[in-house]
């Protein structure tokens, strides 16, 4: 059968409709007129043969109606009339459909904005070929807390397992490099050979590195990202002569990966990991690993495969100490990239559910106030033969167009939405790049709208199609039976609404007052008017090297100190709440326990009573008295303190406390040396205030500080006290390290934007859920409002018998509120159990205060009672105001 | 009319109205007039049903119309057989053949 002439014929139908149906209404007259002509010829008296024409037809519409049953695209026609109507339905009452699309759309709006960042971050497969099948390798140690990898156990791993056909290990560190257009502090990932072949990619220009490239000694070479090499180096496709200097290292580059591969995230630059030889240690925790599994293997095969080889090697290993590995553990990459974000995203999408939830139920009420004075029109079609069937499709057409009205439109307020939460978003959210409002993103928003149609539609058709409706036409359309159910029902949507509202209030509740507790907690340093810098010279280990750089620094801060308006320098290896420090062990030694190599430990490695475990920051006396950190006894580092002279440690209070209990740790001398390669004691001089080192919630770190001008750090960050303007500060110590070396790239920060960031996530997840408890709230008020207002009017003839029977105005508002009272309360019984079992989930999330917290659940509870009796109140005042005669005359 | 209706059997509909056309183009009152008399008196097709098929079959592309004058000078609605209708009548007189042989078939053995 021709498509052609099909799709002709379906269009035909579809638009020229006029002319179809004037050709048919003829036809079929004719055919009439032809019946009676043939019967008068038949010899009929012409009256006779009309009415036995018209028997043999069985009416002119019928038969029409027939033909256009049988037309193609005949249901488009009834739907689009179906539209029509709604649509003029919709219009009749623009306030209402107004108020329903707007509060569609930001429930709607508001569901897609988090789910595109529920989706971009937990869901969207990770840029790589065959994703699922990479997975990160971690270490599980003694106590169960999971770690990088030490080399030794990695190429175990790698030598011995059966589950990954490729595995690599990485880490990365920022780095000076030069040799390009410009100097750039640029990420640089340090990688074994086989970690291209993890995420299937392949250089688009020049080569990996080999094997060899990789080992010790050999000449350094170097791949650049496609961003890298664009900017930096110039997009040129000849290789040849490009070279740059990493940490002051010549290294050839050899290839370029393709756009968008970044893989850490930021990197730059890829360099072999073994140039310099591989630490023997198998404590040493110095790189992540990933690998490609084996097609066929599973997760948990892999898991077992990895679980064997750690627990060899713990069984072992010469080196039992807490820091040992005594199990593996293999989980995907995607997880393991963003496991942290999960919960609280997760969360965020179920408050925002919540939120749609409430708004559903706002609109199913408008809609069923709108059905119970529709009940007439209901009753006319049902009595002219619409089937029950006919009118339900009604309701879900309307429904349907509301929605997708309101979906449109939140689709519309989602595109902003996303813009200002990736703005609001804290920069610890991992795969923040790849939120947007994607194709799976918009068909999440088309399905959730469809699901709020139907939902929506089917409710209401069947609660205004479900009564009596020629008992409605009876009534005259003021059915009080009918609308007494319908009022049951609007109330239990309202006490629903309340409900879910105090869940989510509570919930918003809690995440404040736990910032709030968090804001009490004194983090041990001064925050404003600091402005910092962070710089790195080559990273180097001949002492001679460092002492230069140890000089130089000195230089540096001597400068920076005469800037106008400076008041104070100091540096510092990691600033609080900065990406924190390098934890280690030290041990307790005296002067002639010193072994001569690195060897000589692994017996006193042994003996507890000389360990301790501390952070290890590089500082200068500057330092602590730019942060403000309270010398609490003994000295700082001073003159006193050269790069010859003895080597001196600050320590943390808490460190003192817990590792020197009862006992004075001035004058105690420590070995630290496996932080910095530095063997020389260091003796304890004075002991500083506790440091919020990892975020205000966090508990302080016991930590060891040293001397910069005597371990100097080749990474530093400055920090400068000053009153001056932070603009005219940076500009002028960007001169001043220009001047000392124009080869080091600076990036200049303040440290109230790295202390404010690290409230980030706790401020992002407060406003959210904020943000829809306010909403949430705000929409069952309108919902209490409403249905409290229609049930006034509905009353008004009961109200005026009460008055006029000698009911003061005080009996009507207690009536009306009592109803209204007695509505919200079921909500908050039902709401606070509700919240009992739900806060549970937030419980991650607070700080300070229990997920039961007894003031949060009493001041929400209060708030809401209040707002909804406050908005029973108006429609409470209309009815004592109600006038007896009138109020009677009103039927 | 005074003929007894037998209901048509589902299908047959259209192939009777393809056959009243082979022999010329025919308003709808000439189908079913020419329905009844090549069956023998035995079908009488109402317009109930005669014109939804019509236009139904007009819109597979079997048929197609066009106004024309009727014998008494009324202004009428013809149909007449496409090349795909031929082809259709066809495709459904042999199909149709191996029914009606295939019944009989099974009547006989019986």
């Amino acid at each position: 059968m021709p498509l052609h002439t099909k799709a002709r014929s379906f269009f035909r139908n579809l638009f020229s409709v006029r002319r179809q149906e004037e050709d048919l209404d003829r036809e079929v007259r004719e055919h009439l007129e032809m019946l009676a002509d043939e019967n008068i010829r038949a010899g009929m008296p012409p009256e006779a043969a009309r009415r036995a024409a018209r028997m043999e037809l069985g009416g002119v519409e019928m038969v029409k109606e027939q033909v256009r049953d049988e037309r193609m695209g005949q249901w488009i026609r009834s739907v689009f009339s179906d539209c029509r109507y709604g649509a003029r339905q919709l219009r009749k009452n623009p306030g209402t459909t107004a108020i329903m699309v707007f509060t569609l759309a930001l429930a709607i709006g508001a569901t897609t904005a988090i789910f595109s960042v529920v989706y971009g971050v937990l869901l969207r497969p990770l840029p790589y070929a065959e994703p699922d099948r990479i997975m990160a390798i971690f270490e599980v140690n003694t106590r169960g807390t999971w770690s990088r990898l030490a080399d030794p156990n990695f190429d175990d791993f790698r030598d011995q397992n059966h589950s990954f056909q490729a595995i690599a290990k990485y880490t990365d560190t920022i780095a000076s490099v030069s040799g390009a257009s410009q100097p750039t502090r640029t990420v640089v990932a340090s990688i074994t050979p086989d970690f291209f072949k993890v995420f299937g990619v392949q250089p688009i220009i020049g080569r990996e590195f080999s094997a060899d490239e990789a080992k010790k000694g050999a000449a350094p070479v170097v791949l650049a990202s496609y961003g890298y090499w664009k900017q930096y180096l110039g997009a040129s496709r000849d290789l040849s002569r490009s070279h740059l200097k990493i940490d002051n290292e010549d290294y050839s580059v050899i290839g370029v990966l393709p756009d968008g591969f970044q893989f850490p995230s930021d990197v730059g630059l890829w360099v072999p990991a073994d140039l310099g030889g591989e630490n023997r240690s198998r404590t040493s925790h110095n790189y992540s690993a990933v690998g490609r599994l084996r097609d066929g293997v599973s997760i948990a095969q892999a898991n077992a495969d990895i679980s064997a080889i750690a627990r060899r090697i713990h069984d072992t290993s010469s080196e039992q100490n807490d820091y040992l590995l005594m199990d593996g553990a293999v989980v995907p990459l995607q997880d393991s990239i963003t496991g942290k974000a999960r919960p609280a995203l997760l969360i965020l999408l179920g408050a925002v559910g919540f939120l749609l939830l409430v708004a559903c139920a706002n609109v199913a009420n408008l809609l069923l106030a709108q059905a119970s004075v529709r009940e007439r029109e209901l009753a006319v079609r049902s009595a002219l033969g619409a089937a029950r069937g006919r009118l339900i499709r009604q309701f879900l057409t309307e429904a349907f167009l509301l929605s997708l009205l309101g979906g449109g439109f939140g689709i519309l307020g989602a595109y902003a939405g996303v813009a200002g939460l990736v703005g609001l978003a804290p920069e610890n959210l991992p795969r923040l790049e790849s939120v947007s409002i994607s194709m799976p993103v918009l068909a999440f928003a088309l399905l959730l709208s469809t699901a709020v149609a139907a939902g929506l539609g089917a409710f209401t058709a069947v609660r205004a199609t479900s009564g009596d409706l020629r008992k409605a036409l009876v009534e005259g359309g003021r059915g009080q039976a009918s609308s007494q159910g319908g009022q049951r029902i609007g109330r239990m949507i309202v006490a629903a609404q309340i409900a879910i509202t105090l869940v989510l209030v509570i919930g918003a509740g809690l995440l404040g007052r736990s910032l709030m507790k968090v804001l009490e907690v004194n983090p041990g340093f001064r925050v404003d008017k600091i402005v910092t810098m962070d710089i790195s010279l080559p990273w180097v280990e001949d002492p001679k090297a460092k002492a230069s750089q140890g000089i130089f620094f000195s230089k540096l801060l001597e400068r920076l100190k005469q800037i106008p308006g400076v008041r104070n320098v100091g540096a510092t290896s990691g600033l609080p709440m900065d990406g924190g420090l390098p934890e280690g062990m030290f041990m307790l030694m005296t002067q002639n326990e010193v072994p001569k190599d690195f060897a000589g430990f692994e017996p006193l490695v042994r003996q507890k009573q000389r360990i301790g475990n501390a952070d290890f920051c590089v500082a200068t006396d500057g330092y602590f008295q730019v942060l403000g950190i309270p010398l609490i006894q003994g000295r700082l580092f001073d003159e006193r303190d050269g790069a010859d002279s003895p080597h001196v440690a600050v320590i943390s209070q808490s460190l003192a406390h817990d590792r020197w209990p009862g006992q004075d740790p001035i004058g105690h001398t420590i070995e630290f040396g496996n932080m910095d390669g530095d063997l020389r004691l260091l003796t304890i001089v004075g002991i500083v205030g506790d440091v919020h080192e990892y975020g205000l919630d966090a508990p302080p770190r016991p930590t060891v500080y040293v001397n910069l001008f005597q371990r100097p750090s080749a990474a530093i960050t400055v920090t400068m006290l000053s009153d001056a303007n932070t603009q005219l500060v940076t500009s002028a110590a960007r001169g001043i390290l220009q001047e000392l070396n124009p080869e080091v790239p600076a990036r200049f920060r303040t440290f109230s934007q790295i202390y404010s960031a690290s409230l980030g996530s706790r401020k992002f997840n407060l406003i959210l859920i904020g943000f829809f408890g306010i909403a949430a709230l705000l929409l069952a008020t309108a919902g209490v409002f409403g249905v409290m207002a229609y049930s006034v009017s509905r009353r008004t003839r009961e109200i005026g018998v009460r008055v006029a029977l000698g009911a003061g105005s005080g009996d009507v508002l207690r009536m009306i509120l009592g109803q209204g009272l007695g509505t919200i309360l079921i909500g908050i019984v039902i709401g606070f159990a509700g919240s009992l079992a739900l806060t549970r989930t937030v419980e991650s999330l607070l700080f300070g205060v229990t997920a039961t917290d007894p003031v949060t659940f009493a001041g929400v509870i209060l708030l809401l009672v209040a707002v909804g009796l406050l908005a029973c109140y108006i429609p409470a005042r209309r009815a004592t105001r109600v006038d007896p005669l009138v109020a009677l005359r009103y039927e | 009319m005074d003929s007894e209706t037998t209901t048509l059997l589902q299908g047959t509909l259209d192939l009777l109205i393809l056959k009243s056309l082979v022999t010329g183009e025919r308003h709808g009152l000439g189908v079913s007039r020419r329905i009844h008399q090549i069956t023998g008196q035995t079908f009488h097709v109402k317009p109930g049903s005669l014109f939804p098929a019509l236009h139904r079959m007009e819109e597979e592309g079997w048929i197609s119309s066009f106004w024309g004058e009727s014998e008494n000078n009324r202004r009428a609605k013809y149909y007449r057989l496409t090349k795909a209708g031929r082809k259709q009548l066809e495709a459904e007189t042999k199909r149709w053949g191996r029914i009606s042989w295939a019944i009989a078939q099974a009547l006989e053995t019986a």
